[in-house]
């Protein structure tokens, strides 16, 4: 059974991370935008679901009570009991809440990138991680936005699941949308699309003297980056059943998702996976057996720190000994147009 | 005559390309000094000079890379003075670059691919099937493009494996895609072997028959002013003289400050 959940965890973890990091692929990893506040797209996913979509629904119920916390509570009971007689009340506040995430994400995300007008790189990397930064303390000191540091309760989407089945239903849940956004990003970016992004990560005044206005292709970017990351923190809310501004630090939301990019290899969906895969792995691994590791190795530090320095050493590693990751970026050239130029090429030089 | 400061010469026709005592400064440098020249509808214009006396700067601000501090840019008859790269481009204007600046890892075919006007800045095209077709008649173009520019075996190589004189092909062959009406390039055959230059000068005289017209800047004489139209000699950010090639090297003004300069 242990091993069952911890599989499950796995599961539910590497779809949750890969979304994430899918996310930042298309902004990092093809168009070379340094988005250090990915913690901030995925924090407003949390807030469409915690801030929004909550409130919604209290309207919509006419529930009373003091505040978005205490309200939330008497909304969570309710729903889940109406959620457990109709199953697809459930499905449908589901698709709501992603819904309304991408939304949200999508015009954060356009004015998020705004700065980058003016800064290029290292100066618009650090604006942008200051920016989500800030709204992550507003997030957590303003208890009105989603219940600051006391967090606010959602409702079960998967109420009506027998409750030892639940953990399985999020984590199938979880790959079908991982599955989904793996074949949006796969498709975006193999078209000519990608290709512009890569072109504008490698040389932006090229780009320009194509004709090409690199603002509009940024926060279209940045735009379309931020409205999947914010379905993550959707989804991860709605797992998690409450929303809690300071679980989406910078640090898991930002930096980890960053690690596992350096780690499978930018520029490449496959690699992103793998990189994703490796990375949850090793996290669920620390988390389940960090005592007795301290234990076994004599560690002179807490076991809590351990996941930190082993991933902080990991990038350190990754960046100094293999820059381009485990699979490296390859030039897209064989999409069906190629292939069939190719052909006819074949075909004119034999006709000759 | 004084150059620089009177209305331009055009060589013959209708004109391209006019800058109008253009001013350029760098902090307390004059990179550009009331540069004004005319390139005529489907001609070849060359600019000359030597190193640090503008050209490029004239380049860059003619393009929108550079704002001009004074004067005026004009293109078919619209101002198109300190307008952004990307708008300068979509009226049908198309450089390249001194140093090569190609797409690292990009494959060479993908590097011609990305200069197509308004090509894969929609999202929502890359969910329909549109694109595939147009991408099939621009990868046949772009074949067609490398097989005359003789790196046609290179296509799926990444460009950070190319030489130096196939970086420059490859710049060549991006403007030459995207069937601009003013190609402006800069130094476009340095480093390319005589014989190749030969052939892809020929394709650009060619070109000018269709009323393309091109503004070259580039320093191996010898080999460039049998194709050109009109020459332009730049010193210390001003036009200094201009006229036929088979007279202009002949003008002591040039003599003085270019080929007196590289001697």
């Amino acid at each position: 059974m242990a091993q069952e959940y911890l599989l499950l965890d796995i599961i539910l973890w590497f779809s949750i991370y890969l979304i994430v990091a899918l996310s930042l692929n298309i902004e990092y990893g093809y168009a070379g935008i340094p988005n250090f506040g990915r913690a901030l797209a995925v924090l407003i996913g949390a807030i469409a679901v915690g801030g929004v979509v909550n409130r919604i629904l209290i309207l919509l119920l006419g529930i009373e009570g003091r505040g978005i916390i205490e309200t939330s509570g008497t909304l969570k009971s309710t729903v889940n009991a109406m959620i457990s007689q109709n199953p697809l009340l459930g499905l449908g506040i589901l698709v709501l809440c992603l819904l309304i995430a991408a939304l949200m994400g999508a015009v954060t995300g356009a004015l998020f990138i705004l700065p980058s007008a003016k800064l290029r790189q290292d100066y618009l990397a650090i604006t942008l991680l200051a920016i989500s930064e800030v709204l992550f303390l507003v997030s957590n000191y303003n208890t009105s936005i989603i219940g600051g540091y006391y967090g606010v309760s959602i409702p079960d989407v998967l109420a009506f699941v027998p409750g030892e089945r639940r953990f399985l239903a999020f984590a199938l849940l979880g790959v079908g949308i991982a599955l989904l956004v793996y074949l949006f990003v796969e498709r975006l970016l193999t078209s000519p699309y990608g290709r512009l992004l890569k072109a504008m990560r490698e040389n932006e005044d090229v780009v320009k003297a194509f004709g090409k206005n690199i603002l509009v292709l940024r926060i279209k970017t940045v735009a379309l980056g931020s409205a999947i990351a914010a379905i993550a923190g959707a989804f991860y809310s709605l797992y998690s059943v409450n929303v809690i501004a300071s679980t989406f630090f910078r640090v898991d939301w930002t930096f980890f998702p960053f690690l596992m990019l350096l780690l499978g290899g930018m520029g490449n969906n496959r690699g992103v996976v793998l990189g994703v895969f490796s990375f949850v792995i090793v996290k669920v691994l620390l988390i389940v057996y960090k005592f007795e590791i301290k234990s076994t190795l004599h560690l002179p530090f807490e076991a809590t720190w351990l996941e930190y320095i082993l991933f902080g050493v990991l990038m350190l590693l990754i960046l100094y000994y293999k820059p381009d990751g485990l699979i490296k970026e390859k030039p897209v050239t064989m999409t069906p147009p190629i292939k069939h130029a190719l052909k006819q090429k074949a075909k004119e030089t034999s006709g000759r | 005559m004084e150059y620089g400061n009177s209305q331009p010469t055009p060589s013959s026709g209708a004109s391209a390309l006019v800058t109008q005592r253009l001013t350029k400064n760098f902090g307390g440098l004059r990179a550009l000094d009331g540069v004004s020249i005319d390139v005529a509808k489907g001609s070849i214009t060359l600019v000359i000079g030597p190193n640090g006396s503008g050209k490029t700067t004239l380049i860059n601000v003619v393009t929108g890379f550079l704002s001009a501090d004074d004067g005026k840019v004009v293109f078919e008859g619209r101002d198109i003075t300190n307008k952004p790269p990307h708008e300068i481009f979509q009226m049908g204007v198309v450089r390249t670059f001194q140093n090569p600046h190609p797409l690292k890892k990009l494959a060479v075919l993908e590097n011609l691919l990305i200069a197509e006007p308004g090509y894969g800045e929609s999202v929502l095209q890359s969910f329909t099937r549109r694109w595939v077709d147009k991408e099939e008649r621009l990868v046949k173009k772009a074949f067609d493009i490398l097989n005359f520019l003789g790196i046609e075996h290179l296509w799926d190589e990444q460009a950070m494996n190319l030489s130096g004189g196939q970086l420059r092909l490859l710049e060549i062959g991006r403007a030459l895609m995207c069937d601009a009406k003013l190609i402006i390039m800069d130094e476009p055959i340095a480093g390319v072997a005589p014989a190749l230059s030969h052939s892809i000068l020929k394709k650009l005289k060619e070109l000018t028959k269709s009323g393309i017209s091109f503004l070259i800047v580039e320093h191996r004489l010898d080999i460039i002013l049998d194709y050109v139209d009109w020459v332009y000699v730049m010193a210390n950010g001003r036009i200094v003289a201009e006229g036929k090639s088979d007279e202009i090297l002949k003008n002591p003004k040039v003599i003085e400050v270019y080929l007196g300069a590289q001697g």
